[in-house]
């Protein structure tokens, strides 16, 4: 290897080094960074619970609903909720700029809530979570808004009525 | 008047912070002026419980927490664990998902060996040398950014297949970046075989002969450095390997020149490999939704890690916990082979040899 040639090089070929923080910093697409929540379409499997290796995701059920929390502080980033999330109500974004004062650090949560609302059809109160993409096939707009709204029960019965019109 | 007396030897201890790298090493090594008589070695600073922590976490979580073992062969253990799991569970991997496995080890075994020299050339002094590997490197490490979305724990298996699949614009991502780093890696195979400063300063220095490496049953490039051909991907082919060029290099220099040699012109080969994948990178799918049924049962499984032979031992039951999850690294034997080659090495060499054998603390600790 020829040194001087490679110091000529790096001289007008560089610098090698990102300039941050006084430019951003390029991020590659598929970088795997923040996690971002979105309740519309969660299905409220907690499937994302079960698989965070960091235990930085919780659900709790209280009078709002369901709540969604994920400690970012916690997280690991490895994509597990994400790659298992059968709707991807739940992925990484690109953003990775998570430095804080160590006041915040128990407010950098992303935080949802699947809300609680009384089921239409026998008024108990019901979640009104994201009905899953596998029952719901062939369904109509329409057919899915009201779905959707049901409690568990009340699906299970819209589905065996659909069934048996059909 | 008094009299000094003075020693004829003396014990000094090495470590256990910043030995070669930022990793918990510890020596107790007794010298006799410059020379090392005696090595004692300490383990157990970053012992993290990590084998018991496995059995109270699902399979599923077991993927992600056996990647955080160890940060440079971070692919190969749940690669590991997949295939023992994978092995109870009779599942199929699917082609493309074997390709797609090789793609990701591949690249981490460029990476990690193109660390490893680098330090080296930092430890003999060569900052120049030191600086341009690491930048090579990065090319290694900006790709893995692109395709798999992180520098270090690629994400890449899942059980049953990968997870993350590579589109057009990764694999013309990839190609660009092996054309970057293939004359460059080349070029840094010359320029560790031939340059002075890097000659004079590990050629025949750490020597572990070919009777100690096989008693100390040393693998990957330590034990290739030593005359013994072993490789696990030649050995007992797992994925595609046996479709695949696989060149198992060797030298009988036993010295620490020898064993970053054979680093490098795996560094070349494991490239040969990744162009190879890329053209014959099938379609298909590329796991069956991660999550297949794993009945009771225990199965072993070994890959080849950048360090060397990684083994993996699963034994599952009813629950989604495993019951017992173990695994011998490369670095646990490989460690123990430094008594010898410290033996009669001078006190200047030690950071030299211990990097010799790559070593990763980590996970030999858990
Ligand atoms: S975010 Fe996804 S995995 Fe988590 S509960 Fe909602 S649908 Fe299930
Ligand atoms: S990225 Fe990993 S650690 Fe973070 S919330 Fe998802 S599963 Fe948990």
């Amino acid at each position: 290897m020829n040194f001087l040639q490679l110091f000529a090089h790096n001289l007008t070929k560089g610098p090698f080094t990102d300039p941050f923080p006084f430019e951003p910093a390029p991020t590659a697409k598929r970088f795997r960074g923040k996690i971002e929540f979105d309740p519309e379409t969660c299905e409220g499997c907690r499937k994302c619970e079960k698989v965070c290796p960091a235990g930085a995701i919780r659900f709790t059920k209280t009078a709002n609903g369901l709540e969604f929390d994920c400690w970012h502080d916690s997280c690991v980033f490895c994509g597990n909720c994400e790659f298992h999330c059968p709707t991807n109500a739940i992925h990484q974004t690109q953003d990775w700029h998570l430095a804080h004062v160590q006041q915040d650090k128990f407010s950098m949560v992303e935080h949802g809530v699947i809300p609680s609302h009384e089921c239409p059809s026998c008024g108990k109160p019901a979640l009104y979570t994201a009905a899953p993409a596998n029952k719901i096939k062939g369904f109509s707009e329409a057919e899915v808004a009201e779905f959707r709204s049901l409690c568990p029960k009340c699906r299970g019965k819209y589905l065996r009525e659909r069934k048996s019109r059909s | 008047m008094t009299e000094h007396t003075v020693a004829s030897s003396y014990k000094i201890p090495v470590g256990p912070l910043h030995v070669a790298l930022e990793e918990p090493m510890y020596f107790r090594v007794s010298v006799k002026g410059e020379t090392i008589e005696n090595v004692e070695l300490n383990a157990g600073h970053v012992h993290r419980g990590v084998e018991y922590l496995a059995t109270k976490r699902t399979l599923l979580q077991n993927m992600i927490l056996t990647e955080r073992i160890c940060s440079l062969c971070s692919n190969s253990h749940p690669e590991a664990l997949a295939m023992a799991a994978e092995t109870i569970g009779a599942v199929e991997v699917p082609e493309r998902a074997q390709y797609l496995r090789v793609i990701a080890g591949e690249v981490k075994r460029v990476a990690s060996h193109l660390f490893n020299v680098g330090i080296l050339a930092h430890l003999v002094g060569f900052e120049a040398l030191f600086m341009h590997a690491m930048q090579v490197r990065e090319v290694a490490q900006d790709l893995k950014e692109a395709v798999y979305g992180n520098r270090m724990d690629l994400g890449a298996h899942c059980l049953g297949g990968t997870r993350c699949d590579m589109d057009d614009e990764a694999i013309a991502f990839m190609r660009t970046a092996l054309d970057k780093i293939e004359p460059d890696v080349r070029e840094l195979e010359k320029t560790y075989r031939t340059n002075g400063s890097i000659l004079r300063r590990t050629r025949g220095i750490g020597i572990l002969t070919h009777e100690d490496a096989i008693a100390c049953g040393v693998v990957g490039p330590v034990a290739r450095a030593s005359d013994i051909q072993y490789d696990v991907r030649t050995a007992a082919p797992y994925h595609v390997y046996d479709r695949l060029p696989v060149e198992v290099p060797v030298l009988d220099g036993c010295d620490v020149w020898s064993r970053a040699m054979i680093r490098l012109q795996e560094a070349v080969n494991s490239i040969e490999i990744l162009w190879v994948c890329l053209d014959h990178l099938p379609d298909g799918p590329i796991n069956d939704g991660g999550d297949p049924y794993i009945p009771p049962g225990q199965a072993i499984a070994r890959t080849e890690a950048p360090r060397g032979e990684l083994v993996y031992y699963l034994k599952t039951n009813d629950e989604p916990e495993p019951e017992r999850l173990k695994w011998r690294v490369p670095s646990y034997p490989n460690w123990d082979a430094l008594t010898f080659m410290l033996k009669e090495a001078k006190v200047a060499d030690i950071a030299i040899i211990v990097n010799s054998i790559d070593p990763c603390i980590s996970c030999t600790e858990r």
